[in-house]
């Protein structure tokens, strides 16, 4: 029985613009998924690596990218399309949450239930993974009409009780960093650790005077400007700016951000402009007052993809390094990438 | 502890150039007044930009090292989230309503009391305790 798995990306507008001008696409590091998640690095990690990574070792060679919602949810329809080109089983990945689930014994359970759909929960609800069979599928006369409502089904979920944090809440976030900074999950921060609970990717710059408190991380080419502070339990993600006597702790910083001179940055996330404060829950825009906003990707740091032959070095801190080779498809109802393993 | 008057500049929802510089009259002649006691409410401000910010920071300056008090109203979140980072929520209290920012305790210089026997004796006639 054939199966693909297929990751749903919440990056619509990147995946058409990508598409669109296949094959000699703007990445930054060369690597084609990389514009799915820009806004998504944990600690230098990419969502899809660490998924991709999970079919891997299921034993697929392959695996589909197609744009969904923010929510990360995708139309019936294009689900369909995979079915229609010969796809029996199909594994859904929808990135909303980062999960150490073994896609093998999900297998498992869904073969003993017999069950078209089966999803995994865990105690607080969807995990957003799922298997669909084809009889899953409305047909008429043989032909694929269109994905039957979930409802239709008697939904047997998969009861998955390990580590899972939902990634698109802020708060889920920052508790997956601190997790991962003291290595109470699987995930480990990428680059290089300069010290005990203490992580710096390539190009980092931090000024004598700067100080960081571990557990933290620094992404590649992010600078700390005198008298900064970083940590405990922040994460700095790459290409920002932390500038002169500013403080972050108990935070996340978003890639790309300018943090303006003697703030503080307290139990937040700060992705450019915009500051969500995790304990009250308010999004601030930081720009208005001068103390914060997004810092323009610098276009000579852009590499063109060719036809992807060299690997990225493990350990290096670039976000993703299964993209060695990708084909495009031109059957399914939306644009859809094939990545291989 | 002495009762306290309060004085209370609202911060309107939008500041033209004029009504910034009238503003700023406000609250500084209010802060000039010995032992005043200011309230800068913003309260109708949805959020704030560079020349607040500069402005409350003018204020925090003024008060340091004088018997001036000065609290800020802010009741949204998004307001109190700004003033945590600029850390002006760190010299200044801030509080949810006008009626809370009256309740805060005021302490004035007159009223410490220092016990001498805390306080060595060459540094008695230094500091001026009075006996």
């Amino acid at each position: 029985m054939e199966m693909s798995a297929v990751a749903v990306v919440p990056a619509r507008e990147d995946f058409a613009a990508m598409c669109g001008v296949h094959p000699e696409i703007q990445t930054v590091s060369g690597n084609p998924l990389e514009l799915y998640s820009p806004r998504m690095p944990i600690l230098g990690n990419d969502l899809l690596e660490s998924w991709a990574a999970r079919v891997r070792r299921l034993g697929l060679r392959s695996l589909w990218v197609t744009p969904g919602d923010r929510d990360g949810s995708v139309a019936p329809s294009t689900l369909a399309g995979f079915f229609r080109n010969g796809v029996e089983r199909l594994l859904v990945i929808r990135l909303k949450s980062y999960a150490e689930m073994d896609l093998a014994d999900l297998l498992r359970f869904h073969f003993e239930k017999q069950n078209p759909v089966t999803e995994a929960h865990d105690a607080r609800g969807q995990l957003g993974v799922c298997l669909l069979d084809r009889s899953f599928l409305q047909t008429t006369d043989g032909k694929v009409q269109s994905i039957c409502p979930p409802t239709d089904y008697a939904r047997i979920p998969y009861p998955f009780n390990g580590y899972a944090k939902r990634i698109l809440s802020a708060r889920e976030r920052q508790e997956l960093v601190g997790d991962a900074l003291t290595g109470t999950c699987e995930m480990r921060p990428s680059g290089t650790q300069i010290r005990e609970q203490v992580w710096a990717g390539a190009g980092v710059q931090v000024a004598g005077s700067a100080r960081v408190i571990g557990p933290a991380y620094i992404g590649a080419r992010t600078k700390l400007g005198d008298g900064a502070t970083v940590g405990p339990f922040a994460s700095v993600e790459h290409d920002c700016v932390v500038d002169c006597g500013t403080t972050v702790e108990h935070s996340t910083v978003l890639p790309n951000t300018y943090l303006a001179p003697g703030l503080l940055i307290r139990n937040s996330q700060v992705d450019g402009r915009h500051l969500e404060h995790l304990g009250w829950g308010a999004v601030a825009d930081l720009q208005p007052a001068g103390l914060g906003r997004r810092i323009e990707r610098r276009p000579s740091g852009r590499q063109v993809f060719r036809a992807p032959t060299k690997e990225t070095s493990p350990g290096s801190d670039s976000c993703f390094s299964l993209g060695r080779d990708f084909t495009t498809s031109s059957t399914l109802s939306q644009p859809a990438l094939r990545v291989q393993l | 502890m002495k009762n306290v008057t309060w004085t209370v500049v609202q911060f309107p929802s939008d500041l033209g150039p004029d009504n910034r510089r009238t503003l700023r009259k406000d609250l500084l002649s209010a802060l000039r007044v010995s032992g005043a006691s200011v309230i800068a409410d913003l309260s109708l401000r949805q959020s704030l930009d560079h020349d607040d910010i500069d402005l409350l920071l003018e204020c925090v300056a003024h008060v340091a090292g004088r018997d001036a008090k000065l609290v800020i109203v802010a009741s949204s979140r998004v307001l109190r989230a700004l003033l945590e980072v600029s850390r002006i929520a760190s010299v200044v209290p801030v509080c949810g309503s006008t009626e809370e920012a009256s309740a805060h305790p005021q302490v004035d210089a007159e009223t410490i009391s220092v016990s001498t026997s805390l306080v060595p004796t060459d540094l008695t006639e230094t500091i001026g305790v009075r006996q």
